[in-house]
């Protein structure tokens, strides 16, 4: 074994990596798992899941490594008179410190990939989805390290880890410097968005830079060299730089999807992820789309869409949300949805017009009629063939749209019109 | 000149800490031999003497060691490669072995393993370098201490109260303080030590001051040093340990 492995050997030893990097690792699991919410194993979700992840064991590690900082004082009458840089030992301890905690990083993302590819999986794996919550983990530790190495109190691993956690943990996600600077929160990923590749690269980059401005001040201040200025003053430029980026990001994009469908009884698309979804949709949407036909809100296809666009019909096409974990009941809460978004422009003045059109939105769904207020008029419309009350709404659809039903609208049957 | 002989040269070095003066601004000259530099607890011994390992910097004035001024990186890198500091209370980790303590050192020292065999060689600590520090006695734990912080060959070796570990009224400790040091005084040519009472070193140095309200002077009773007399003061106070610069005879073989 060569000197520096021997020296390398013992600062490991006494840094307790072998307690840190399982600490670090079942921290990240435990923090990224709840994120991995069931459904679809959509890539994106996971990287937000192993920055979630990332949010807990940062600041974990900030603690344990400035308590190395502080440990490692206490040899600088080794460390300090040596014919070598007086930095060398803090880049080996930062060096070993750095490499526990990205094992520990790298065997929460295997962990979560693994639960990722055990489930029905959408998008693709991006690497640079890896890069920002190693980057801020890096970055975290030579933090921690160093204020331990110059602020050597017992106390301060405490400390470290009391302005961390809230920095990582308290700011909410959304967009803006504040929101998406490392670690920054994230919301979930809906199937139809992707998360946005230059923010990720810009929160690289601005972990990347602040490390290496960190650990090139503090070279600096020990070796008393100013030929580390320059260095400095790039990374630094390079972290304001990627912090500028950062100003006003959106973090995710949309992410267009080709979708999957099936032609009969009637047309529906979904996510491809998605395709179990078929038949329950189609089950629920073929009776509406029957008793919709010949009024304006008529439709013949049915897509899911993504969340940002309405459910709702519009020209002939009935836009509808899915939840990825299809649990049961998903194809009735599309077809909800769908009548949802033909009445939500015109709230009801009354409970009592409420109650007439609770009426008809419960043929329309194919569910047992609501209790109302007039019986008579509930067992009228009960009473009607089916083709009577599809020919009833034909001639009172803006009524039933805009909530004016009455029990007068229910007394005559356009056959009695006519 | 005080610079041509003195291995540690100071103009007007002032040590300030806490809201006072642990060494008033004073010139100073060490020049060969073992010091002893005495002084009650919180006096301001340790300081001065991390100063002098270049581990903290003066409040004020200019110090050269070695001929080479601590004010540069150049100096300071020069400096470092040739002395050696241990601390009063030095830390270790509990699970290194007192050889693996050694050649810990001898890595950040640039020194090759082989430095790492003799300076245990030297300190007659062969047969206790497998065995883990925290089961060594003290005597022998402080051997490791003296290997590590020499296994560099250093011109200047700083001691914080050396012995003080062995001071406790445990049987033998007498007795191995007493075996102590010869080795100690052959770490190199320039031995400055540290404790609390001047009688206590007077014994072993060749000269020993006592460092009282922020200033140096020399111990009531100390002995004449054999190397020569101190340099002329040049400025408020200029002090020469001991004579001739010349290499020592190294670690001397002693029983554990």
């Amino acid at each position: 074994m060569s000197e520096l492995g021997r020296a390398l050997r013992q600062d490991a030893r006494r840094a307790a990596l072998i307690i840190a990097v399982p600490l670090l690792a079942v921290t990240g699991c435990l923090a990224g798992w709840p994120s991995l919410v069931p459904g679809v194993g959509y890539w994106d979700n996971s990287v937000v899941a192993l920055l979630d992840a990332t949010r807990v064991m940062a600041p974990l590690a900030a603690g344990l490594a400035a308590w190395a900082g502080v440990r490692e004082r206490r040899l600088d009458f080794l460390h300090d008179l040596t014919a070598r840089s007086p930095a060398t030992a803090a880049l080996l301890d930062l060096l070993l410190l750095a490499v526990a905690a990205l094992t520990a990083y790298a065997l929460v993302a295997l962990a979560l990939a693994a639960e990722t590819l055990s489930r029905q999986d959408a998008g693709a794996p991006a690497p640079l989805g890896l890069l920002p919550g190693a980057a801020a983990l890096v970055l975290h530790v030579v933090a921690g390290y160093l204020t331990g190495r110059v602020v050597p109190r017992a106390p301060t691993p405490l400390a470290v880890a009391a302005v961390a956690l809230p920095w990582a943990l308290l700011r909410p996600a959304g967009t803006g410097l504040w929101s998406l600077l490392p670690p920054a929160a994230y919301d979930r990923v809906d199937l139809f968005s992707t998360l946005r590749p230059a923010v990720l690269a810009a929160q690289t980059l601005w972990s990347l830079g602040l490390t290496a401005a960190l650990v090139l001040g503090y070279t600096a201040w020990l070796d008393r060299r100013r030929a580390l200025v320059a260095p400095l003053a790039l990374a630094l430029a390079a972290s304001a730089a990627a912090a500028v980026g950062l100003a006003g990001a959106r973090p995710v994009q949309p992410a267009p999807a080709a979708l999957i469908c099936r032609d009969w009884p009637l047309t529906v698309c979904v996510h491809p992820a998605l395709r179990a979804a078929l038949p329950a949709v189609t089950a629920s949407a073929t009776p509406l789309a029957a008793r919709l036909t010949g009024t304006p809100a008529a439709f013949t296809r049915v897509e899911q869409g993504p969340v940002r666009r309405p459910a709702g019909v519009r020209a002939g096409v009935a836009v509808v949300h899915l939840d990825d974990d299809l649990s049961p009941g998903h194809g009735e809460r599309a077809a909800r949805q769908i009548i949802a978004g033909l009445v939500s422009h015109y709230p009801c003045p009354s409970a009592r017009t409420a109650q007439y059109r609770a009426l008809v939105d419960s043929w329309l769904l194919g569910t047992a009629a609501p209790a109302l207020d007039d019986p008579a008029t509930a067992r009228r419309f009960g009473a009607w063939p089916e083709e009577t009350r599809r020919a009833w709404l034909r001639g009172h659809y803006t009524s039933y749209e805009r909530c004016a039903l009455g029990a007068r609208t229910f007394r005559h049957t356009p056959h009695d019109a006519a | 000149m005080i610079a041509d002989r003195s291995a540690i040269v100071a103009t007007g070095l002032g040590v300030r800490r806490g809201g006072r003066w642990l060494l008033r601004p004073s010139d100073l000259g060490v020049t060969g031999g073992v010091a002893g530099l005495a002084g009650q607890p919180g006096t301001g011994k340790t300081t001065l003497l991390a100063t002098f390992a270049t581990l903290r910097r003066p409040t004020t004035g200019a110090l050269e060691i070695l001929g080479h001024d601590t004010g540069n990186s150049a100096g300071l890198r020069a400096i470092r490669a040739r002395i050696g500091y241990l601390p009063a209370r030095f830390a270790w980790a509990p699970q290194m072995t007192a050889g693996e303590f050694v050649a810990y050192a001898a890595y950040y020292k640039g020194m090759r393993s082989g430095a790492a065999r003799a300076a245990l060689h030297r300190a007659d600590l062969t047969d206790a370098a497998g065995t883990q520090l925290a089961h060594l006695p003290p005597e022998v734990r402080l051997r490791a201490g003296l290997a590590a912080t020499c296994v560099h060959e250093p011109d200047i070796v700083l001691l914080d109260e050396p012995l003080s570990r062995l001071a406790a009224g445990r049987p033998g400790d007498d007795t191995a303080a007493a075996d102590l040091v010869p080795l100690i005084r052959s770490l190199a040519p320039v031995v400055l030590v540290t404790g609390t009472a001047p009688a206590a070193l007077d014994v072993w140095c060749d000269r020993v001051f006592t460092l009282t309200r922020g200033r140096l002077s020399d111990a009531p009773g100390a002995a004449t040093p054999p190397f020569g007399s101190p340099l002329p003061p040049r400025r408020s106070l200029r002090r020469s340990l001991a004579g001739p610069f010349a290499r020592a005879a190294r670690f001397a073989g002693t029983g554990v």
